[in-house]
């Protein structure tokens, strides 16, 4: 009996399990409450009303046989943020506030919410998001402003992008076309920069080598960095130009020889400090994280590297958030797409400022806000609008065995509208030339749309 | 400050119907708390005094109190008699009781030289005042005077000293009034269905404790933790189909006549011995009906019609195994039956694997761990093993047909750890919508009869393999989890119990059946949320299903009959003392 009595633990260890089991799922229960109900809206359990844009048009309201916005345009462009109705396109800033939505919290679930009362309120604008895919024209890139003061995102679009009532059969004969359509390039994409990259090297020299802004440059349209050849665009000789004439003719020739003087340790501390190689969290979307080499054991990798070339990749949402940066002084406010969720009447979140961290000294800002308003001045007459001060910087990246990727990044020094901004035409070719006048169209529905709110 | 305004918010606002509601909705899990914890004390609390049967007088005069009616003796640590004698075997021979209050000796394999009074025997009667030889060693067989045994009664917890069963009752009526509050607060068209089912589980559960006084049984609380989780499975049929609480009523009340019957058998150990053989064969009848009759429902062929009535034989087989599989220790020690259990054993996986039915197999798979476990007692039993593995086999057999045949069985499997990318098909459809439907209803839940498992309920099996979800839902995470705390209870009882168990028949038969119990609850619950793949077991006395209803209770009976406080149970007798006073 004795034998029998003690071998009966076997139910204990049965109970064991069985209230292991319990308490595991408990914990899970407080950790991830929130992530299951994320899905609640889409498998039926719970609807929600609508997302509005920031002036309260509706892009989207899941409940009536998910309906988007009436503007064909409008809808293409806000596609990415709200997802496709086979849900191929994860709409993460959507999926992140539904607890919100549905009126969730892990004491109550659900409880005492209306079922289908909940909005959310991105804050991005439809008519400037058409305008920024209307002046892409059907080409791949992505366009991305914000706020860098309060931390709103105007525009963000990818393209290409399709129509949700109209989604095309994906086939080997167009996956070419809609490479990636499935993926918000804003968020989810890195690109290899180009000059725009001349933006951070820029910043590292101002901050590390004392008499840069006294030095000069001459260019004799190609350099010979340790062996290698490195041209300006077209081999034209620049002469002899100081740090803004450089930056402003995108010298490659006075960049190569300002990265040397910068060393490969303070550009790459530049990257870290800036956070190009981390991932970023905006409302449900982690950022792509950008590459940068972490040696550099030969010089001219290190001067590709200063041009914006070589191994560096940036994700776009990453870079606008660094022009923000320069424009507010050093850090600037961290994007968000999400405004407000309300549910059942009541608020249930409200966006709050944050602010990166500090990326660049402040003087270093003022330098290069000047600068960048005199790349404008002098070379992007396409952006340089009336009665606001644009700053900005092009990019034209060598992409193997594609014609150049177009990039164009920058702000606008305005306390009115201030709004910083980054712009890429894959395959675009010249960087201004494709770049700013989307910049520009964008930039002028932005001023227009934060006039009619104030 | 939000989270508190919604605590108190219904659908219509926050009213005074509102906060009563809150109230409502706070005080039922706080009330099955509360119930839980008075029969957890009551169940897991009481002091293991030792029954002391008969005295073994030694040489020198010390007496050795015999405990058990089943005693092994050797020189063996682990024997319930030890005797450190060179000349004794270490399991040296097994002294019985029998029903009829005289003992017998049998030697253990044959190697222990046993005489009585002088005579050499290998099984023989002893009566008290009998001298006993074992290896030379003399005991004499004494009998306890009834001083002794009124000292030891005393000496005894009572079940239900200082935890009033009948107090723990009038709390589950409570809980059960609060229960129907709930559902009928807010105007709904079942409310006279709802108050008559729960009338009918009041009354039934008052009868049977009333009845229990009347034959002067004290212990209540197994019963207790048993209409708890009812009281839960009506909630849950009131919401998905309140047609189905009449049935569950139906099945229970079935379920209480096979309680009750075979609680009086197994009082009387002569007796279950002798049900075990009609309990066998009985179990073969309804497989065999079962392959001849099934009708193939979701790819397992485990149901018989009976006009509108429907069975799953499988169910009420799980009662004859158990019966079939407990055994004495004299059995044990010899070895006797053990061939015919092993052969029943086999049977009962084949026609599992023929049925399809994994989650079934499964738990029968357990069952037989439990029971072999046991069985095996001091030898290693070679053979039971053997069987074990057999059966494994046989399981994954099962499984791998099951997966392989059946388009939904396969579908869960090749669902399971990854249900999220399976949101919108049938691999995780079921466990998706039950976390979700988990986390909507919080801790507290979303009120009863307002969730949308429901919409799930039947074809989409919410109601049964989604039990916990369901409950989880609409009566609050807190409710389900006390759902799950007391079937463990019970477990942890029949662990303690085992300790002062009369006979390993008793000890085996509770082990197997709790076993098999906590394993059901554990498919079902683990199941539903993505522990394991999805076996459509039922959670015990919860979810819906009339045969599986019928074999909890039938199961119940075993765990009471291990049952040995002081005049607990109406599946263990009187003790004599008790007999006098009646």
């Amino acid at each position: 009996m004795k034998n029998t009595a003690s071998r009966s633990k076997f139910v204990l260890v049965l109970a064991g399990i069985l209230l292991f089991g319990l308490l595991t799922f408990v914990i899970r229960y407080f950790m991830f409450a929130d992530r299951w109900i994320s899905h609640s809206h889409r498998s039926g359990t719970a609807s929600i009303q609508k997302v509005t844009d920031r002036s309260g048009t509706v892009l989207y309201a899941p409940n009536e046989d998910q309906v988007y916005a009436k503007d064909a345009m409008v809808r293409k462009a806000a596609l990415h943020l709200l997802g496709d109705r086979e849900e191929r396109i994860d709409a993460l800033a959507i999926k992140q506030y539904i607890p919100q939505l549905v009126g969730f919290d892990k004491l109550n679930g659900t409880y005492g919410n209306e079922d289908g009362t909940g909005i959310l309120e991105l804050t991005v604008d439809g008519r400037i998001e058409a305008v920024a895919l209307q002046a892409l024209n059907g080409k791949k890139g992505t366009v991305g402003v914000y706020n860098y003061k309060t931390g709103e995102i105007l525009c963000a679009i990818s393209s290409p992008t399709f129509d949700p009532y109209d989604p095309p059969e994906i086939t080997d004969a167009n996956a070419e076309q809609y490479e990636g359509a499935y993926l918000h390039r804003f968020f989810s994409y890195t690109y290899t920069p180009g000059s725009i990259f001349k933006l951070v090297t820029v910043a590292a020299a101002l901050e590390n080598v004392p008499d840069i802004t006294e030095q000069t440059f001459t260019c004799e349209g190609y350099v010979y960095v340790n062996g290698e050849r490195i041209n300006c665009q077209g081999g034209k000789a620049h002469g002899e130009q100081t740090l803004e004439q450089a930056l402003a003719n995108s010298c490659n020739c006075a960049f190569a020889e300002i990265t040397q003087q910068v060393g490969a340790k303070n550009l790459i501390n530049k990257v870290r400090q800036i956070g190009l190689t981390e991932s970023m969290f905006v409302d449900g979307y982690y950022t792509k994280a950008g590459t940068f080499d972490k040696a550099f054991s030969e010089a001219n990798n290190l001067a590709w590297a200063g041009i914006g070339q070589h191994t560096d990749m940036v994700n776009p949402c990453q870079y606008m958030t660094y022009m923000g940066a320069i424009a507010n002084g050093g850090k600037a406010a961290m994007p968000y797409l999400v405004s407000s969720v309300e549910s059942g009447g009541a608020q249930r979140y409200k966006a709050r400022r944050t602010y990166t961290n500090s990326m660049i000294t402040g003087s270093a800002a003022r330098v290069l806000t000047e600068m960048m308003h005199n790349n404008v001045v002098k070379m992007y007459g396409a952006v340089n609008l009336p009665n606001v001060e644009v700053c900005a910087k092009s990019g034209t990246a060598e992409r193997a065995g594609h014609e150049n990727t177009a990039t164009f990044a920058g702000f606008i020094n305005d306390e009115r509208y201030p709004l910083a901004f980054v712009v890429v035409v894959e395959e675009g070719g010249a960087g201004s030339a494709a770049c700013a006048p989307i910049a520009a169209a964008v930039l002028k529905q932005c001023i227009s749309v934060l006039n009619e709110e104030s | 400050m939000e989270v508190f305004q919604n605590l108190v918010r219904g659908p219509d606002g926050i009213t005074v119907l509102s906060v009563c509601y809150l109230i409502l909705r706070i005080a039922m899990p706080v009330m099955a708390m509360f119930i839980m914890i008075r029969c957890g004390k009551s169940l897991l609390g009481f002091r293991r005094e030792p029954e002391v049967w008969a005295w073994l007088r030694m040489p020198t005069g010390n007496l050795l109190p015999v405990t058990h009616w089943e005693n092994l003796i050797g020189r063996k640590k682990t024997a319930d008699i030890v005797l450190d004698f060179a000349t004794v075997s270490k399991n040296h021979a097994v002294l019985t009781r029998k029903d009829d209050g005289s003992w017998k000796v049998t030697s253990i394999g044959g190697r222990g030289n046993i005489e009585v009074n002088g005579t050499q025997v290998m099984t023989g009667n002893v009566e008290y005042g009998d001298t006993i030889s074992l290896g030379g060693l003399e005991l004499t067989l004494e009998p306890v005077s009834k001083e002794e045994a009124r000292l030891q009664s005393d000496a005894r917890t009572k079940a239900g000293k200082g935890h009033s069963p009948g107090l723990t009752l009038v709390l589950l009526t409570l809980f059960q009034m609060m229960v129907v509050t709930a559902f009928v607060m807010y105007p709904t068209e079942h409310r006279n269905t709802i108050l008559t089912a729960y009338g009918i589980l009041v009354g039934v559960e008052w009868t049977l404790f009333i009845g229990q006084k009347l034959i002067k049984r004290s212990g209540f609380e197994v019963e207790t933790v048993a209409f708890f989780l009812m009281t839960i499975g009506l909630g849950v049929a009131a919401s998905a189909n309140p047609a189905n609480m009449f049935k569950q009523l139906i099945s229970m009340g079935i379920g209480l006549v096979i309680f009750l019957v075979l609680g009086v058998f197994l009082r009387n150990l002569d007796k279950a011995k002798k049900l075990r053989y009609v309990a066998a064969i009985a179990g073969i009848v309804l497989l065999a009906a079962n392959l001849v009759l099934g009708r193939n429902i979701n790819g397992s062929r485990n149901w018989i019609y009976i006009g509108s009535f429907s069975i799953q034989p499988s169910e009420l087989v799980k009662i004859c195994f158990v019966l079939a599989g407990a055994s004495t220790m004299d059995q044990i020690v010899t070895r006797k039956n053990l061939l015919s259990f092993v052969i029943y054993t086999a049977f009962i996986g084949g026609c599992l694997v023929v049925l399809n039915d994994f989650g079934t197999a499964a738990v029968f798979f357990v069952g037989f761990l439990a029971i072999a476990f046991l069985r095996s007692s001091s030898y290693p039993n070679v053979a039971l093993i053997f069987v074990g593995i057999g059966l494994a086999a046989v399981m994954v057999l099962t499984a791998v047909l099951a997966i392989r045949n059946i388009p939904h069985v396969q579908e869960r499997f090749s669902g399971y750890g990854h249900i999220w990318s399976h949101v919108y098909d049938n691999k995780g459809y079921q466990q998706t919508r039950s976390l979700i439907c988990i986390a909507s209803g919080g801790i507290f839940g979303l009120g009863l009869g307002r969730g949308w498992m429901q919409v799930m309920a039947g074809a989409g099996a919410s109601d049964t393999d989604l039990v916990f979800a369901f409950v989880s839902e609409e009566w609050g995470l807190l409710m389900a989890c006390m759902m799950v705390v007391a079937l463990a209870f019970l477990g942890l009882f029949v662990a303690r119990s085992a300790k002062v168990g009369r006979s390993s028949f008793y000890t085996i038969g509770a082990t197997a059946a709790i076993s098999m119990l906590l394993v059901q609850a554990m498919l079902n619950f683990f199941g539903t949320v993505d522990f394991l793949p999805l076996t459509g077991v039922t959670f015990p006395f919860v979810s819906n299903g009339g045969s599986s209803m019928m074999c909890c209770w039938g199961l119940l009976a075993f765990i009471k009959a291990c049952d040995t406080r002081q005049n607990a149970s109406f599946a263990v007798k009187l003790s004599e003392k008790e007999v006098e006073k009646a």
